[in-house]
């Protein structure tokens, strides 16, 4: 391998130092797997993109449960007419989606009475009816709809995004898991990325798998985000000394690519105490924006919160904010519990909507709503259906999808996606595409193999693409 | 869906593994054989019944997985059986568990309610005619890419012809060694001098930290700068064996190979359940280090321990510890499919063992043959039908969650892990009582959970209910077995066994479980050997396959395990990419230098210690890391190695140095781990959920509600008291304003090495976690170094770096009254060196400035702090 030798600065010096992800970065660079721009120096540093990228920054909405398309977002009126009848053996009676079904907006999309809020913005969504994994299990599918693999100890989507784009303030962590639940580390996580993609968990992180903790727990934290004895003025003194010690081991040394790092990781770190904080303080937000999230109350005011946190997130240029809302598994009771947890989400994800379009961000923000599979069209029990993830529905707006445009179908009950199909690693396919990045070629070295987010695997779907 | 009675047989402890049914093979003669009635019969009688009422959850046609592993698609499917055992037995009811749950005798199949009569009735006669079943998969036959030829021209790429003696060229002055003769030919050829030598200080620093991962104490730099100056050669022989007779040598040289190895305490993936006899591994590899076990029996015992013969139950106990290296990979263990479960965990090991001993990625070929190297499928199949007859034990209790237990080893000594106590028959028995009731509960609170409750309790809350009930059924379980009969704590470990009939595995097309394909014979990597592998007929092969890695003669293995040497004592490696020396790997910097290395390592009978010694006596060791411009032009990577590379230390030497400082650090090994309380618990980032603590035998206290781990204190120790609350804990004020930042509670307190911090896969300590710790779950043959915020604001804002500031200042004011040489001898304990005068002043400055706001100490503390975030304190030149 030959390097691009130059010692006009420190910096260009450090791209050539090999130190573990440098030369792996770097041998990157030269096989022209990665963007430009991606050195070691500054991993998070904004880069070029593969192509003209139509959106600049993603929030993914992630239903985890596995919430039901067929009474939301996959209208099947087979289902409704043959509702009662066992479509095939072994298979429980087809139960009839409990909400009716309405045409929305200009484009007539088909969307219930559950998501009234989001059913306003038909006209931005894009719904993708034809997805399928290969995971029938919660934490798997969950593991695969994150990282493109069940299998294997994988980079997450938000860390490949990172890796890919660099972010856009250096006050701030570039991807964001707001309230994520505890044992998914690996759906955050950089697996063999370096650490510095990896998600920030902003939110306590709760304990134990969804079961063992409540419904609505709401924290807001960020570790050592505060010192609890210095004043600020003393801190940044004591910054100021530390950053001397460090420039006097530059001084001494000349070339110390790490303590360059160091420096500025301090500078960032101080930011982020004042940045963080402030961002996530909610309280100078006029009454018709709280209101506009269902922040005011209810049942919608927590994940309302979240999503008002991830407007200022991506407003103030994080590159990847995800928001979890939990317990969308209705084996039973599906009537009352689904209801309840669509009620939850419907205005808060509408006003992010609304308020994304009207500060002009939705046009380069991909907002994506989905969980890890559907459920099936046949009952469990009377009141509740099963987990189905041969066919099911998320969906996307802005971020230069096609609004107001349905992609693909299941079959006539809403089972199993039979055209125009759209695998999970299609998904991630198609989302890196939008952001200008070649999925292909958006590759990382590790054990001897150029690794990427969707394998050996992935079709770009072309057709919701604006 | 409860069977007790084969419940305890999964659970339970046991000393020998036994086999479980494996794959088995039927003979296709058996299907031309049947009889047409019988076949009539099936497809008249029982494929409708099958596919109705069981394909839904029980083919992978279904949409519901393979629930439970049994698959009822294929004759063989139902033969095999899934995780209770055989479903069909031909001909004999007893043995069919179909045949039990249909009668829903323990099994209740179907859930939704028993079949008819007349249904059941032609199952029995079904079986009883020997379960005719046409079904038969016909047998693909998958032919390799990978010619005979192919792999023997493959054995004439570098690293698979075994390594020689390189011929010595002449060195100059500057060479001092073999190793320096030997690179100093190459700075000839690129065009480079060496580097000066580093200064005695900077020298003593980098020993300490490559060899025992410790500063300097204060007052030593001086000793040995002045011995220095007497006799350069006798001080460095001299603090180079006293430094490699320390037992900190093995905690720090055992963690390089605990990364390799992908050691942790619990299983990861979606659930992340606690692994609590790992720790017995962690001591096994620490001890191997220290004591100098050479290489070769390292890999054997790890390998094959168990079929290795023991002269003395000491160390039949050390070997069966070792083979936890196969035992302790990441699982998933909510996998209801447990054939899919099994494949994975031998796919692992495979991974893991031709990684970390050989240098090559086989694991590649379980889907097609290898992409780069001329390794076939069926390669992967020879090593597959090794592991497949290997039973993996590493323990675990049946639950909701947990569908994948496995037993533990009992191991012939005694010592239980100091959390387990004894108990009477009666307190044992009681809580045999309490866990029938848990359990009772757990299955009445499910079964509620599905029928609707109009106004009742809501059913998160129940949901929840029914999730601790389930844990904590599980922690009594696991408290029951624990002990023996009488009450007795067992002493047992993880590891394998072979399983009494070893059998080849089949090779599966695309990787996939339902897509068998030729059987392979067991056997080894191909290229890598040079005859075709002879396999005992009666054992699995493990112990033959440990002996071949471990052979003087193998291409890979002593290069691979010196290459690692070399990048823990010099920074980087001969071969950058330790764990892949294939074709995809690149070619080693000084190919002459590895196998010199490689070749010494062998004759020294894989004496680690020694050479180490050889590498660090060598005067490439002692170059200094200053910059030079000509010589960074010419080697930018600092491939050949001609000056010193700067290394950021790991997060363990980084907290390990914080507690040297302030004069906290406890320097012995506590036993056991504060994972062995855990047993079997869901771990989350706060600690165990749902814990049932032990308090002394008085039996169970009730299940901790969640957002209250359990309190920790200081595991004890035999014949050291346990350490009360008022030392060594972090002061509760500190405790209280822990703000945010998961892992706290398996460090918080304790002020041991780091390498005995608990390692959960999912919720690593975030002292280790922010600085870059090896994934837990993969093989890391070499950390990243990153420069995060996150690190600065743990340095800045964390209680653990607080509390060692405070700590360290009180050592300063206690040893030092001047304010001038309290700040060098701060300098000194952080740096091992004396401040420069601008640094003294600046340092003065801070303080003057600091006591302004605060007081004296408060300020002292914050000028501590300072030196351990300053970068220079995580790096060594």
């Amino acid at each position: 391998m030959t390097l691009p030798v130059c010692c006009g600065s420190r910096r260009e010096m450090l791209r050539s130092v090999s130190a573990g992800f440098g030369s792996l970065a770097l041998a990157g660079l030269m096989a022209g797997s990665l963007p430009a721009g991606a050195a070691a120096d500054q991993p998070l540093a904004p880069k070029p993109t593969h192509f003209p990228p139509r959106a600049r920054r993603v929030i993914f909405l992630c239903m985890q449960g596995g919430p039901s398309h067929v009474d939301t977002f996959d209208y099947k009126p087979k289902l409704i007419e043959d509702a009662g009848r066992s479509i095939r053996p072994g298979n429980a009676r087809l139960m009839a989606p409990r909400w009716e079904f309405k045409q929305r907006g200009q484009s007539g999309l088909w969307i219930s009475d559950l998501f009234p809020e989001v059913a306003a913005h038909a006209d931005k969504l894009c719904l993708l009816r034809s997805m399928h994994c290969d995971q029938p299990v919660h934490p798997q599918a969950m593991t695969q709809m994150h990282t493109g693999s069940a299998q294997f100890v994988r980079p997450s989507l938000g860390a490949w995004t990172l890796y890919g784009l660099g972010t856009e303030n250096d006050s701030l962590p570039g991807f964001v898991a707001l309230n994520p639940p505890a044992a998914a580390a690996q759906n955050f996580g950089s697996a063999f990325l370096p650490a510095i993609y990896q998600g920030s968990r902003v939110g306590a992180a709760q304990r134990g798998p969804a079961m063992a903790r409540p419904a609505a727990a709401q924290g807001q934290s960020v570790p050592d985000i505060r010192n609890p004895r210095l004043s600020q003025d003393l801190q940044r003194r004591q910054i100021d000394f530390i950053q001397t010690l460090n420039r006097q081991k530059l001084k001494r040394e000349q070339s110390q690519p790490g303590v360059e790092g160091v420096i500025e990781s301090f500078e960032l770190a101080f930011r982020m105490q004042d940045a963080l904080p402030s961002l996530m303080d909610l309280s100078g937000e006029t009454d018709s924006t709280l209101e506009l999230y269902g922040i005011n109350g209810g049942r919608t005011a927590a994940f309302g919160r979240q999503c008002l946190l991830a407007r200022r997130f991506v407003e103030a240029g994080v590159r990847f904010v995800e928001l979890n809302h939990g317990n969308w598994d209705h084996h039973f009771r599906l009537e009352a519990d689904l209801a309840a947890r669509s009620e939850e989400v419907d205005r808060p994800i509408a006003g992010l909507l609304a308020d994304l379009d009207q500060r002009g961000l939705l046009k380069d923000t991909l907002v994506m709503w989905g969980g890890e599979f559907g459920r099936t069209p046949d009952a469990q029990g009377g009141d509740g259906r099963d987990h189905n993830n041969r066919g099911y529905t998320m969906w996307m707006a802005g971020g230069g999808v096609r609004g107001g445009f349905s992609y693909g179908a299941t079959d006539d009950y809403g089972g199993v996606a039979v055209e125009n199909k759209c695998h999970i690693h299609d998904w991630h396919a198609t989302i890196l595409h939008l952001l200008g990045l070649d999925h292909t070629r958006l590759t990382y070295r590790y054990a001897g193999r150029d690794f990427r987010l969707t394998d050996v695997y992935g079709n770009v779907v072309q057709e919701i693409i604006s | 869906m409860f069977d007790f009675r084969r419940f305890m047989m999964h659970t339970g402890v046991i000393a020998l593994c036994f086999s479980l049914a494996g794959v088995g093979l039927f003979a296709d003669e058996e299907a031309a054989s049947a009889n047409p009635e019988g076949i009539q019969f099936f497809e008249a009688k029982i494929r409708p019944v099958l596919m109705e009422h069981c394909a839904r959850c029980h083919s992978t046609d279904g949409g519901q997985g393979v629930r439970g592993g049994l698959s009822i698609s294929s004759r063989e499917a139902l033969r095999v059986g899934g995780e209770s055992g055989p479903a069909v037995v031909p001909g004999d009811l007893s043995q069919s568990l179909l045949w039990d749950a249909i009668n829903h005798e323990g099994l209740r199949m179907p859930p939704s309610g028993k079949l008819p009569p007349e249904t059941i009735n032609d199952f029995r006669r079904w079986i009883e005619l020997g379960a005719p079943d046409p079904r038969v998969p016909t047998e693909a036959v998958v032919q390799s890419r990978v010619t005979p030829e192919a792999i023997a021209a493959g054995r004439h790429f570098w690293a698979f012809q075994p390594p020689q003696m390189p011929a010595l060229p002449e060195g100059s002055g500057w060479s001092e060694s073999a190793i320096d003769r030997l690179l100093e030919s190459q700075f000839a050829a690129e065009g480079l001098t060496p580097a000066v030598d580093a200064s005695p200080t900077v020298l003593l620093r980098r020993l300490h930290f490559v060899l025992t991962g410790l500063p300097p104490a204060p007052g030593e730099s001086d000793a040995f700068t002045a011995a220095w100056s007497r006799d350069p050669r006798r001080a460095l022989e001299s603090t180079v064996d006293r430094l490699l007779a320390l037992p900190q040598f093995g905690e720090r040289w055992g963690r390089h190979w605990l990364d390799a190895a992908r050691y942790a305490e619990s299983t990861g993936k979606e659930i992340d359940v606690s692994f609590p006899n790992a720790w017995r591994y962690r001591d096994y590899v620490i001890d191997a280090f220290n004591a100098d076990k050479p290489y070769d029996i390292f890999i054997r015992e790890q390998l094959a321990g168990d079929l290795l013969p023991a002269p003395t139950d000491e160390q039949w106990a050390e070997q069966l510890i070792a083979t936890g290296f196969l035992a302790l990979g990441p699982r998933s263990l909510i996998e209801q499919n447990s054939r899919q479960f099994q494949a994975d965990l031998v796919d692992e090991q495979i991974d893991v063992t031709t990684r970390v001993f050989l240098g090559v990625s086989v694991a590649c070929a379980r889907c097609h043959d290898h992409k780069f190297d001329p390794i076939p499928q069926s390669d992967y199949y020879a090593l597959a039908g090794i592991f497949q007859s290997t039973e993996t034990c590493f323990g675990g209790v049946r639950s909701q969650r947990n569908r994948q237990p496995s037993k533990l080893i009992v191991l012939p000594i005694d010592d239980p892990n100091p959390s387990d106590q004894s108990m009477t028959r009666e307190e044992l028995a009681e809580l045999r009582r309490q866990r029938d009731e848990v359990q009772q509960e757990a299955i009445e609170a499910r079964r509620a959970l599905a029928r609707p409750q109009p106004g009742g309790t809501p059913p998160q809350t129940r949901l929840a209910n029914q999730f601790l009930l389930d844990q904590r059924a599980t922690q009594l379980t696991t408290r029951i077995n624990s002990v023996d009969e009488q009450g007795r704590p067992l002493t047992v470990c993880m590891g394998v066994q072979d399983k009494a009939k070893p059998q080849n595995a089949r090779l599966l097309i695309r990787g996939e479980i339902d897509q068998p394909a030729q059987e392979v014979p067991r056997g080894f990597v191909q290229v890598l050997s040079s005859a075709n592998a002879v396999l005992p007929a009666n054992s699995s092969g493990r112990l033959e396959l440990a002996d071949w890695i471990a052979s003087p003669e193998h291409p890979t293995t002593a290069r691979v395990m010196v290459n690692r040497i070399w990048l823990h004592l010099l920074g980087e490696a001969l071969v950058r990419e330790t764990d892949n020396f294939g074709a995809s790997g690149p070619q080693p910097s000084n190919q002459a230098l590895l196998d010199y290395l490689a070749v010494r390592f062998v004759d020294s009978g894989w004496s680690v210690k020694s050479l180490i010694r050889e590498i660090v006596l060598s005067r490439v060791f002692r170059l200094s890391s200053e910059f030079d411009q000509k010589r960074f032009e010419r080697d930018p990577e600092n491939q050949y190695f001609a000056r010193a590379n700067v290394r950021r230390m790991e997060a363990e030497v980084i907290r390990d140095g914080m507690l040297a400082a302030s004069g906290r650090l406890d320097p012995e090994r506590p036993r056991g781990s504060i994972m062995a309380r855990f047993s079997s618990s869901i771990i989350g980032p706060d600690g165990p959920v749902g814990m049932v603590m032990t308090p002394g035998t008085a039996g169970m206290t009730a299940a901790q509600t969640p957002g209250r781990p359990g309190v920790l204190d200081r595991f004890s120790r035999p014949g050291r008291p346990a350490m009360d609350g008022a030392g060594p804990m972090l002061p509760s004020r500190l405790q209280s304003r822990l703000n945010g930042g998961g892992g706290s509670i398996f460090e918080a307190s304790v002020l041991y090495r780091s390498i005995y911090l608990p390692v959960p896969r999912n919720s690593v300590p975030r002292s280790l976690d922010v600085f870059d710790f090896a994934e837990p779950s993969m093989v890391i043959g070499q950390r990243e170094t990153s420069n995060t915020p996150a690190q600065a604001l743990y340095m800045l804002n964390s209680a653990f770096v607080i509390e060692q500031s405070d700590a360290m200042a009180e050592r300063l004011q206690r040893e030092q009254k001047q304010r001038r040489d309290q700040v060098e001898l701060a300098f000194e304990l952080v740096f091992s060196r004396l401040p420069e005068s601008e640094e003294l002043e600046a340092s003065l400055r801070f303080l003057e400035d600091a006591e302004r706001s605060v007081k004296p100490a408060a300020a002292l503390s914050a000028f501590c702090q300072a030196l351990f975030a300053s970068a220079e304190f995580r790096y060594v030149n």
